[in-house]
Formats: structure tokens, C-alpha cells, sequence
């Protein structure tokens, strides 16, 4: 793909993991972005924030552990890996517990993340 | 303008579908060019060929498909997120051992990267979901 053709793409989560197939089926989406080389930034926001809890067991419940896919994203390319602190902080999650090193975002930081991108999707 | 557009929603479930539809319909009635629409999600019910509608109700899914017929619209289906939800090509039908298939005409399965390509590609990417 030419440089032209490359987008900033920020792809926003805001449902609980397991609770539908709305992060699984985002996470593919980031997935494919990073496999087309695109420049892409994942925000995990609200419900979503629980992804991010560490020691998970969705096995338990015949579900695939979306926390991995998060944690393998890196390998993939895909670094820029963003969560919205008063979101995050709110369900009392903090950034030194969470399961993968991501920055928490403050309210101005998260503008400037929309401001930037070419294309955002939310789910 | 090139636009493309992301429909989510599944059609009765939620009025996305309808207003994707309502919004391509007029985009190209102005004369706009629609790069490709792609159904994830439970959007992909959108192209079941199985689905009947009450007569006395809008059929939408032969609404995609006389607008797929009037203007050569790209109708693509995310195929993994169709297979989970029961909607498969002939293909997809003798690869997972199922004894029909139910993909309506006119529109096409295919990967994800067919969305990516299409954002790289429109000027505009235009989300229908919940």
C-alpha cells in the first residue's frame, strides 16, 4: 500500500468485554488495520475498561480471553495502545495494575487523539 | 467525493440499517460516489436471502439489492462475522458442511481488509451502528 493510502485510524471501545462479540469482532478490525499497515491507535473507554483487569478466565464461560488478543496487539505492530483514565479510574482500575502497559488519557489528551485521526471507529 | 460506509446494525433490530440504506440512496441521487458498503456485525443479516419481511412492510433487503442493481454498488459482507451468524455463500456452505446457503444476490463475501482498503481508498468513512 502506498504512503498516500495510510490513515490514522482510531478505533474507540466502550462495551464490556464478553458481554457481546462488540470487542471481539473490534479487536479484529485493529487487527486487519495493522496487518494493512495502517497507523492505528486503540482507546479503551467505559465498560471497556474491564478488558484491561488482569488474571481473567472467560474460558469459564466458553469465551475466547480478548485480553491475549490486547495483550499480543504490540507484536502485531500496533502500539499506541490508549485508556481513558477517569473511565479506568471510575471501575478501580489503575495504571500500574492494569494487564498491558497503556498510557491513561486525560480528558484533553483523548481530544487531541480525535482531532488526529482520519477515520474513527466506535464499538 | 468517494464515500464508503460501515453498516453495524442488524435490520428490525435497529434502525441503523435503514438509515445506511435512506443515506446511500440519497448520496447517490445527488450524484455522489459510493466506494463500497460493508456490513459487519450484525449487519450482516442485512443479506440473508431468507428473510420475509410482512408484505405490508418496507423490504429492505431487496432495497440493497435494487440499489445494488440501479447503480453497481459494492456490497461486501464481512465473511467471518457472517459464518458465525448463519449467513454463507455456496462456497462457505460446502467448505462447513452445511446443506444450503442463504447469501442473497447481490452481494458478496468477503475479508476485512476489503473495510480497510475502503477507508484508505474514500474520502469519507460513514459508521450506521447503534
Amino acid at each position: 500500500m502506498h504512503d498516500s493510502q495510510r490513515k490514522k485510524l482510531l478505533i474507540v471501545l466502550t462495551k464490556a468485554p464478553y458481554g457481546s462479540s462488540a470487542i471481539q469482532e473490534a479487536l479484529d478490525i485493529v487487527l486487519a488495520a495493522g496487518t494493512f499497515d495502517q497507523d492505528v491507535s486503540l482507546l479503551i473507554t467505559l465498560d471497556a475498561c474491564y478488558l484491561l483487569l488482569p488474571s481473567q478466565e472467560p474460558g469459564l464461560i466458553q469465551q475466547k480471553n480478548s485480553a491475549k488478543i490486547l495483550n499480543a496487539l504490540p507484536i502485531y505492530g500496533i502500539e499506541k495502545i490508549f485508556v481513558n483514565g477517569k473511565d479506568a479510574t471510575r471501575r478501580g482500575l489503575k495504571s500500574e495494575t492494569i494487564s498491558l502497559p497503556a498510557h491513561f488519557m486525560n480528558q484533553t489528551e483523548i481530544a487531541d487523539l480525535y482531532a488526529q485521526a482520519d477515520t474513527v471507529f466506535r464499538f | 467525493m468517494s464515500i464508503s460506509v460501515l453498516v453495524l446494525g442488524a435490520p428490525f433490530e435497529n434502525q441503523a440499517c435503514y438509515t445506511a440504506y435512506r443515506y446511500v440512496q440519497a448520496a447517490l441521487e445527488l450524484g455522489q460516489s459510493i466506494h463500497r458498503v460493508f456490513f459487519y456485525q450484525a449487519g450482516v443479516h442485512s443479506a440473508s436471502r431468507l428473510a420475509c419481511p410482512p408484505r405490508d412492510e418496507f423490504d429492505l433487503y431487496r432495497a440493497w439489492q435494487t440499489l445494488k442493481t440501479e447503480h453497481d454498488l459494492d456490497l461486501i459482507v464481512c465473511i467471518a462475522a457472517a459464518a458465525r451468524r448463519g449467513v454463507i455463500d455456496p462456497a462457505e456452505a460446502k467448505r462447513h458442511n452445511k446443506a444450503t446457503f442463504n447469501l442473497a444476490e447481490g452481494f458478496e463475501l468477503s475479508g476485512l481488509g476489503q473495510l480497510i482498503e475502503a477507508l484508505t481508498l474514500s474520502d469519507q468513512l460513514l459508521t450506521f451502528g447503534e
